[in-house]
């Protein structure tokens, strides 16, 4: 998506990107960067919660605005609801890409297991 | 930590291998390139909106994303777009991806995609419209090159079209 804010931007639209990993700009250097810690696929907030949304929302507006130059990351203070590990986010199948990649994924994972 | 000093850990919800799988890819250093950028010179309240997701929406008069390509080939994603009407609900709507729990954005497309949060805003006088269109693409582009080069100019025409002057961008 970062790719995708560079590119309005250049076509002369402002763009606030609303994500859950901030961490990729520094990959790839997004414009306006609204970060929010809730589970991928709901940066918004949590179903029907209409006040939660909206104030979520309001946030990432004013950063539209505060925003002075090219690159800054304003970290929003909400905080999800559930403990991380019962947001249920993943899919029900693992993915076709993490399926071809399991076997290094399980590598990687142990390594970072040791190094704690 | 304080509530004013959070920093957003991108990576709070992913098992620990994923989080060191897709963490790899990402330098420790801050990105020092050119950002592309266009000031908003105008209050918000003043600014036509679009928005546009990458979680996969489509209208049900409209043809799925591919799912069934990635499949077979597990580095392509579909790199089109579709169209979702500013007052489009979850009872209008497709959502194909691979990569998340697609149930919460079938229950209330607000979670990702905010029409109905954006048109209580223009209805308030908070914005000053949101564009009759807003847009969706499916987010797993390994590749971008065909979303950026094929896609996005026809987005972005569109966007010119209907007068938009700022996105909302919520990636899945």
């Amino acid at each position: 998506m970062g790719q995708v804010a560079r590119f309005l931007e250049e076509k002369g639209f402002s763009t606030v990107t609303l994500t859950n990993t901030p961490e990729f700009h520094r990959q790839v250097g997004i414009p306006r960067v609204a970060a929010i810690e809730y589970p991928y696929g709901r940066p918004v907030g949590q179903v029907h919660d209409q006040d939660g949304q909206r104030e979520v929302l309001t946030a990432a507006l004013s950063v539209l605005e505060n925003a002075k130059e090219p690159g800054q990351i304003f970290h929003l203070p909400f905080t999800w609801p559930e403990e991380p590990k019962k947001a249920d986010w993943q899919p029900s199948e693992i993915s076709p890409i993490v399926k071809l990649n399991l076997d290094e994924i399980k590598r990687l994972g142990a390594e970072a297991r040791k190094k704690r | 930590m304080s509530e004013a000093s959070k920093v957003v850990d991108g990576f709070l919800f992913m098992p620990p291998a994923l989080r060191a799988w897709i963490s790899k890819d990402i330098p420790d250093e801050t990105f020092s390139g050119k950002i592309p950028w266009t000031p908003l010179d105008k209050s918000i309240s003043e600014t036509t909106f679009t928005l546009m997701t990458s979680a996969g929406i489509s209208m049900k008069s409209d043809p799925l994303f591919d799912m069934e390509r990635e499949k077979t080939e597990p580095a392509w994603g579909d790199p089109s777009y579709r169209e979702i009407p500013k007052t489009a609900t979850e009872r209008d709507i497709e959502v194909s991806h691979l990569h998340i729990n697609t149930a919460y954005i079938k229950q209330d497309i607000n979670v990702v995609l905010p029409l109905a949060r954006f048109r209580e805003f223009e209805k308030e006088g908070l914005i000053e419209k949101l564009a009759p269109t807003c847009y969706s693409y499916y987010g797993f582009q390994l590749d971008p090159t065909a979303l950026l080069n094929e896609t996005m100019p026809q987005v972005a025409d569109r966007m010119r079209q209907e007068s938009a002057e700022a996105v909302l961008l919520t990636p899945t």
